[in-house]
C-alpha cells in the first residue's frame, strides 16, 4: 500500500515508476475521459456545424441540446445489430473492435503532462506512427467482410489514401524529431515526453523554430492528419453522397458506434501528436517571452479562472431561466452543473493541484483548438476528388516534406558544415 | 503560371477566405431557424385559414341570420345551413350550421357573400388531423374559433 500511495508524491509517469496498478488506473481514466470527450465532440460538431450553416442544431434534449449525445448513445445501443447474410462473420465482428483498439492504443504514449502519461516509451513517436498505420487494416477488414459494393469501394479508397498520406506525415514527423537533436549533446529523442522537454529546453515550440521550416512541417502534418483520420475534406472513404457511408455502410447499432467512437478517438489522438510535436505539448504558452515566477503563477491560475468563468455563466443562465413548471428540471440541472463546475474551479485553485494539473489543461486546450479546426474544415471545404487527393499527397506534400527534412538537416548542421567548407577551401 | 495566382495557391488564400466566411456566419444574429411550436411565424392579415363565425360580443348571440348566402356561394357545397322562422317576430334565424373543411380550398367566397360579416376565414393554420372525422365543423366549434395548440418543452 505504501509504494502505491507514494507514487502521488513522485514526479514520473506510472510506467517509469514501475507501478502496474497506477498504469491501469491511468488507462481507465484516459479511456473514460476520451469517451466523454468523444460524446462532447459529437455535440460540439453538430452545434458548430449547424451555426456555420446558419442553423440552430440540437436544441431539445437539455439546455441547447447538451444531453443530445446521451440520447444518441441510447438510440445506438438499443438499435438492432444487423449482421449481413453473406458477410464474413468473424472478420465483420472483429473489424470495429480492431479499429477501436488501435485508436485507443495511441493514448498509451500521449503525454498529457510531465507525469500524466501511462508510460514514457523511448520510441514513443515511432510507436504512434506504427499503431496509427494499423488502423487502415481494420477499415479494409470492415469493407471486405461486408461483402457489398460500397464498403469495398470505401475500403479501397481508404487504404490508398491512408498509405499515401502516411509517407508525408512520417517525413514531417522526422523533421520534428530532427529538431530535438539540435542541442549541445547532439542526441535527439523519440520519446513523446522527451520531445516536449526538448522544446522546453529550447525555449520555443517547434512550430516557431527555424522559421518557416517548423511551420511548414507542421502544416504538412496538419493536412496529412486530416486525410489520415478520414475527415472532410478528405472523407472519401465515407463520402456520404457517393458511397452511402463507405466502409461502415453495412454496420448498424453498437458496431457502428464503435467505428464512430474510434474515428473521434483517432482524431483526438492524432491532434495530441501534432500538439506534442509542434505546439509544445503540455507546456504553457510563451515559455520564453513571458518567463519568470510571477508569469508562472499567472498562467497556473488560468485553468481555475476559466472554470470559474464557466461556472458563473451556468449560474447566471440558471438564474435567468424562465420560471415556468416545464423548465423546472432543466433549471435545477443547470444549478447543479454550475455548482459542480464551481467546485472544480475551487479545486483547481489549490496550490498542490494547480501545479500538477495545469499542464493537462494546456494540453487539452491545444487539442480542443485542433478539434475546432476539424469541424471548421468540415463546415467549409468541399470534398476532394480522388485523383486530386492523390495528386496533393504524392506531388505536393511528399516533395515539400522531403525538402523541409533536408533543409532542416542542413540548417541544423550549418556550424559543422561551414567549418568543413572552410577546411576544404583552405 | 504568373506569380500572383501561384502565391495565392501557396498561401492558401482562397481556403482562408472560405474559412473566414464560415467563421463569421456562426454569429447568433445570422441564425434563421424558427423554433416553430415555441415561436410562431407572423401571419398576414389577409391570410385565409380555418373558418370561424362571429358572435355579438355584447349578447353572445350569433350574427348569422340564416340567410344561406354562404351555402349558395360555396363552389364546393361544403356549407349546410338550416333555418327556421320565429313565430313571433316573423324573422328567419339559423338553427344549425356545418362547415366541411376537408375539401375547402379557402377561396373566401362565403366570407364575401355574408351580409352580416358572420362567417370569416381566420388566420389559424393548424388544422391537420389524423382522420376526416373531425373535419366537419359544427356551429359550436366555429363560434369558438381557432384554438392554437400550446406546446410545452
Amino acid at each position: 500500500m505504501r509504494p502505491f500511495l507514494d507514487y502521488l508524491h513522485s514526479s514520473v509517469t506510472p510506467g517509469e515508476y514501475g507501478s502496474y496498478l497506477w498504469a491501469v488506473i491511468y488507462i481507465l481514466i484516459i479511456f473514460a475521459v476520451a469517451s466523454v470527450a468523444v460524446m462532447l465532440m459529437t455535440w460540439l460538431e453538430r452545434k458548430i456545424l449547424a451555426h456555420m450553416q446558419v442553423r440552430l442544431g440540437p436544441m431539445r434534449v437539455g439546455p441547447h441540446g447538451l444531453l443530445q449525445p446521451i440520447a444518441d448513445a441510447l438510440k445506438l445501443l438499443t438499435k438492432e445489430d444487423i449482421l449481413p447474410d453473406e458477410a464474413d462473420k468473424v472478420v465483420f465482428w472483429f473489424a470495429p473492435v480492431w479499429v477501436m483498439m488501435i485508436a485507443f492504443l495511441n493514448y498509451v504514449v500521449l503525454p498529457f503532462g510531465r507525469t500524466h502519461a501511462v508510460t514514457d516509451m523511448n520510441i514513443g513517436i515511432l510507436f504512434v506512427l506504427g499503431v496509427s498505420s494499423l488502423s487502415v487494416l481494420g477499415v479494409i477488414m470492415a469493407g471486405w467482410s461486408s461483402n457489398s459494393h460500397y464498403p469495398l469501394m470505401g475500403a479501397l479508397r481508404s487504404s490508398a489514401q491512408m498509405v499515401s498520406y502516411e509517407v508525408a506525415m512520417g517525413l514531417a514527423i522526422v523533421s520534428a524529431v530532427l529538431m530535438t537533436s539540435l542541442n549541445s549533446t547532439g542526441t535527439g529523442t523519440l520519446s513523446m515526453i522527451g520531445i516536449v522537454e526538448a522544446q522546453k529546453a529550447a525555449g520555443r515550440w517547434y512550430i516557431f523554430s527555424m522559421f518557416p521550416l517548423g511551420l511548414i512541417a507542421f502544416l504538412i502534418f496538419a493536412i496529412a492528419m486530416i486525410a489520415e483520420t478520414n475527415r472532410a475534406p478528405f472523407d472519401l472513404p465515407e463520402a456520404e453522397s457517393e458511397l452511402v457511408a463507405g466502409f461502415h455502410t453495412e454496420y448498424s447499432g453498437f458496431r457502428w458506434s464503435l467505428f464512430f467512437l474510434a474515428e473521434y478517438a483517432a482524431m483526438i489522438g492524432i491532434s495530441s501528436v501534432a500538439v506534442t510535436l509542434w505546439l509544445g505539448g503540455y507546456l504553457r504558452p510563451f515559455p520564453n517571452l513571458l518567463s519568470g515566477h510571477s508569469w508562472d503563477l499567472a498562467f497556473s491560475l488560468f485553468p481555475g479562472l476559466i472554470f470559474a468563468g464557466m461556472a458563473l455563466m451556468c449560474l447566471i443562465g440558471a438564474a435567468r431561466m424562465p420560471k415556468i413548471p416545464q423548465m423546472k428540471v432543466q433549471t435545477i440541472g443547470l444549478w447543479l452543473f454550475g455548482g459542480v463546475i464551481a467546485l472544480i474551479a475551487v479545486v483547481l485553485f489549490l496550490p498542490g493541484v494547480r501545479e500538477r494539473v495545469q499542464d493537462i489543461f494546456w494540453f487539452a486546450a491545444k487539442v480542443a483548438a485542433f478539434m475546432y479546426l476539424y469541424i471548421w474544415y468540415r463546415g467549409t471545404f468541399p470534398r476532394y476528388r480522388f485523383d486530386q487527393l492523390m495528386k496533393l499527397g504524392w506531388k505536393v506534400l511528399l516533395p515539400v516534406s522531403l525538402a523541409v527534412l533536408i533543409l532542416t538537416a542542413l540548417v541544423g548542421i550549418r556550424q559543422d558544415l561551414s567549418t568543413v567548407l572552410m577546411g576544404v577551401l583552405r | 503560371m504568373s506569380v500572383a495566382p501561384l502565391l495565392r495557391k501557396i498561401f492558401l488564400v482562397d481556403l482562408i477566405k472560405g474559412l473566414s466566411v464560415t467563421f463569421r456566419s456562426q454569429h447568433p444574429d445570422e441564425l434563421i431557424t424558427e423554433q416553430y411550436p415555441l415561436e410562431r411565424p407572423w401571419i398576414a392579415e389577409r391570410y385565409r385559414g380555418q373558418p370561424r363565425m362571429a358572435v355579438n360580443p355584447d349578447t353572445g348571440e350569433s350574427l348569422c341570420n340564416g340567410c344561406g348566402a354562404c351555402a349558395l356561394a360555396c363552389p364546393e357545397k361544403l356549407i349546410t345551413v338550416t333555418s327556421d322562422r320565429d313565430p313571433v317576430t316573423k324573422k328567419k334565424y339559423m338553427t344549425s350550421y356545418t362547415y366541411d373543411v376537408s375539401r375547402c380550398m379557402f377561396c373566401g367566397l362565403c366570407q364575401e357573400s355574408c351580409p352580416t360579416d358572420c362567417i370569416e376565414l381566420s388566420q389559424d393554420y393548424e388544422m391537420a388531423l389524423y382522420s376526416r372525422e373531425g373535419m366537419t365543423l359544427d356551429r359550436v366549434r366555429l363560434e369558438k374559433g381557432p384554438e392554437p395548440t400550446e406546446y410545452a418543452r
